[in-house]
């Protein structure tokens, strides 16, 4: 019997080599069963395998003819063929010193006839073998040997395609990552320059208000303009960010078209040039009212605008918007913006939708701006399925169209009565900031309404404050130190039950803030920095609560409605399950995470995405994702917590506008 | 044309039968992969619709199962949808002839299995 046990000089590397294609144990694969089958075949052998060799066994990754898994390394032929460099053909084991009283020889196998090749990986391991086994003697001709030596070359590719294919999957994981590190990045980043510029802005503007000489107006009005500049700049990386991410979405309001165009040309006719007329003609029979994202137009319009009067010295600026098709429930309307400014090169026609390009690099010197602006206006105007065109000439001018469908408004528009400042009478009000600068600027802006301020440096102080005086309405930062706006709020709330109104303040452009912020009870949002007009509507609103007016969330139906084809029956069944078993998961999920659950939170995870794509929650879905990510690498982070906090909300949200349907 | 549809979450299961059987075909849905395949081995499927990760065994198995031990050649098609899902796949070939990742339009999951039908027949 042979007790021979060869180890390789290179055994450690060798083990070492074998491990990176993580091959061992794992399920059975065609490629590989093809390519012992085509061994089979090719020496006319009843049993061929491909084997691997670790420090105890040989494993088969494929078989035929064998009918084990596994067999110890101490007892198999290949543990030869491992020591070698080139094939190993045994013709007749029974005259083969070696092997003729191996157990495999005189019973086992049955191993009379025996070829095998090394698995040579690329570095030069010889990590396994590729056998043809016969009960018989025999002995392969010089093609069969030829061929046996290819298919085992062919082996190690297709280990080493499916380590790369691995490995290029990890990367991919890697760099989705880092985009999403980097939105979040530049929504922190963009958060915290806003914060001090909302200062700078609105001291200004207070300043404005102050009695000047003409020199310090003059200085005044250029900070006042640099300000706006670098407000726009923030805010366009911001969208871009938030493009990018999938974060944007296109809203779906009745707002009034007119009135809108109207605005826009109000706004910038300051910026013509002396010598160009700037005009706005509006089709006769273009729509009143329309559902759609009036913001999102706006900044469209006003971004091609601004570039039209920008690049206009002379001649006219005209926009014009024309009712091209209307149907049953929408209208189709054409945009235009056309100029007779310095015009686009042909060749650049195309790149100038680009990010960071504009059409000569001279220009941005000359003409300023960031180079964000028209790749922003192409994709805000791709989300709502419509598509930007640009005809221009050089030195002739230039015109950019869309065309946009809207739904029809089913009636017209409520239009929120304007209320006069003193119709509010005094108001005492408590503000929760901690940022000085901040705190400076809302005192101002809140005694030049006319009503009283106190000031709490954070959450508990407010608390504290609450308690000893009487107010009629709080304003509410979000980031605060000891406790933040949130459990200030739901503390207010819930331990307080008070429902004095809360205005949330926040710099924060993240998506499912505001959500949360009326999750938690606060009654209405400014973002920061603030127009002090936006802040006094606010203020007004909550104050008259028949105009309180929660933003509710939408709940796209159209997967749902296409499954249901017109049957409302099965639609409502659905609606009911997802009332029955949604937020019982969700508790099931916030539960298991509190526990560190990871398996568990995964496969819950996993398992609530399919329920919410059918009601098309996108951004809870995004949240799911990444939960399930994040418990399939076995660490939660604070992000994590938000995003089960986000789900929560949102959930809980749609289950209350479901149960309202 | 009769389907099996194996998924284990009820809102998708019931949807996706809902919309196929309003466009005409018998469906046989199943929540646990193991009464899926056991329902594959005494009746005749035109095609069978899966999920990979479910209770029971896994879509991945089921097609395996199909493909190796009862030797059809029957249309499987394999709901994916996460990324982890979707590498194991990658790197096995397993013998389904479509995945479609979910989120699942119902649309294109219908154009795949009259593709898929058409082209057996």
């Amino acid at each position: 019997m042979n007790t021979d046990n060869p180890i390789p000089e290179n055994e450690l590397q060798r083990l070492a080599a074998l491990k990176r294609y993580n091959i061992l144990d794992t399920l059975p694969d065609h490629a590989f069963d093809d390519a012992t089958k085509l061994v089979s075949y090719i020496c006319g052998v009843p049993i061929a395998h491909i084997s691997f060799i670790d420090e105890s066994r040989q494993w088969f990754k494929s078989e035929i003819g064998i009918g084990v898994s596994e067999v110890p390394r101490e007892i198999s032929f290949c543990r030869y063929t491992i020591m070698e460099s080139k094939m190993v053909e045994i013709n007749d084991t029974f005259l083969n010193e070696r092997f003729k009283d191996d157990p495999n020889v005189t019973g086992g196998f049955k191993v009379r006839f025996y070829a095998g090749v090394p698995l040579t990986t690329p570095d030069g391991f010889n990590i396994g073998t590729i056998c043809a086994v016969d009960h018989v003697a025999k002995s392969l001709d010089e093609n069969q040997r030829n061929a046996l030596s290819i298919v085992a070359k062919h082996v190690i590719s297709q280990l080493e395609l499916q380590t790369k294919n691995i490995e290029l999957n990890a990367q991919k994981k890697i760099a989705e990552r880092a985009v999403l590190a980097k939105d979040s990045f530049l929504a922190n980043m963009s958060h915290e320059i806003r914060t001090p510029l909302n200062a700078i802005i609105g001291f200004t503007d207070l300043l404005a208000q102050t009695k000047l000489d003409e020199t310090q107006r003059d200085y005044i009005e250029s900070v006042q303009i640099a300000g706006e500049n670098l407000l726009l700049i923030v805010n366009d990386i911001l969208d871009l960010s938030k493009i990018e991410s999938g974060n944007l979405t296109i809203d779906s309001e009745p707002f009034n078209l007119k009135k809108t165009l109207k605005h826009i040309y109000n706004l910038l006719k300051v910026k013509a040039h002396k010598e160009v007329e700037f005009n706005l003609f509006l089709d006769a029979d273009m729509p009143e009212t329309v559902v759609g994202d009036q913001a999102r137009l706006n900044q469209i319009l006003v971004n091609l605008i601004g570039n039209a009067l920008k690049f206009t010295d002379e001649g006219d600026v005209t926009v014009s918007v024309k009712k091209i098709e209307e149907t049953d429930d929408r209208y189709s309307l054409r945009f235009s913006v056309k100029d007779t400014g310095i015009g686009i090169p042909e060749d650049k026609l195309k790149s100038i939708f680009e990010r960071f390009t504009q059409a000569e690099e001279s220009t941005t010197r000359r003409f300023g701006g960031t180079g964000l602006g028209l790749n922003i206006v192409k994709q805000l105007i791709e989300l709502q399925k419509a598509e930007i065109h640009v005809k221009s000439k050089e030195g002739r001018g230039s015109e950019f169209y869309f065309v946009i469908s809207y739904k029809k408004a089913e009636n017209t528009v409520d239009e929120v009565k304007p209320i006069s400042k003193n119709d509010l009478g005094p108001l005492k009000i408590l503000l929760c900031e901690d940022n000085v600068l901040n705190q400076k600027l809302v005192t101002s802006v809140i005694n030049n309404f006319g009503f009283e301020l106190d000031i709490a440096e954070n959450g508990e102080e407010g608390i504290a404050l609450l308690s000893q005086n009487k107010y009629d309405l709080i304003l509410m930062d979000l980031q605060m130190p000891v406790k933040d706006g949130y459990q200030t709020t739901e503390y207010i709330r819930n331990e307080l039950n008070l429902d004095i109104p809360i205005i949330a303040m926040t710099a924060h452009s993240l998506v499912g803030e505001q959500e949360r912020c009326y999750k938690v009870g606060m009654n209405a949002y400014v973002p920061k920095p603030f127009k002090q007009a936006s802040l006094l509507k606010a203020i007004k609103n909550v104050m008259n609560q028949d105009v309180v007016h929660e933003k509710k969330r939408f709940i796209d139906f159209s997967i749902l409605d296409e499954i249901a084809s017109g049957n409302s029956d099965f639609k409502n069944e659905m609606i009911t399950l997802f009332i029955e078993k949604i937020p019982h998961q969700t508790e099931e999920l916030v539960a298991a995470f509190k526990n560190e659950e990871y398996d568990f939170v995964k496969k819950i995870a996993h398992n609530m995405k399919s329920s919410l794509d059918i009601f098309m929650l996108t951004d809870l879905t995004n949240c799911l994702s990444i939960i399930e990510e994040d418990a399939l690498r076995c660490e939660f982070t604070s992000d994590t917590a938000d995003k089960i906090n986000i789900l929560n909300c949102g959930i809980e949200e749609t289950v209350k506008i479901l149960k309202d349907l | 044309m009769r389907i099996i549809l194996a998924e284990d979450n009820d809102i998708l299961r019931k949807s996706l039968s809902f919309f196929l059987e309003s466009k005409g075909f018998t469906v046989d849905q199943f929540s646990d992969g193991k009464d899926a395949l056991d329902s594959i081995k005494i009746n005749k499927y035109d095609l069978i619709l899966t999920d990979i990760n479910m209770p029971g065994i896994s879509g991945m198995e089921i097609t395996q199962y199909v493909r190796e031990t009862l030797n059809l050649d029957t249309p499987v098609i394999i709901l994916t949808s996460s990324g982890v899902e979707q590498t194991e796949l990658d790197s096995f070939d397993i013998g389904a002839n479509e995945f479609i990742a979910k989120p699942i339009s119902p649309a294109v999951l219908l154009v795949r299995i009259n593709k898929l039908l058409k082209i057996k027949a």
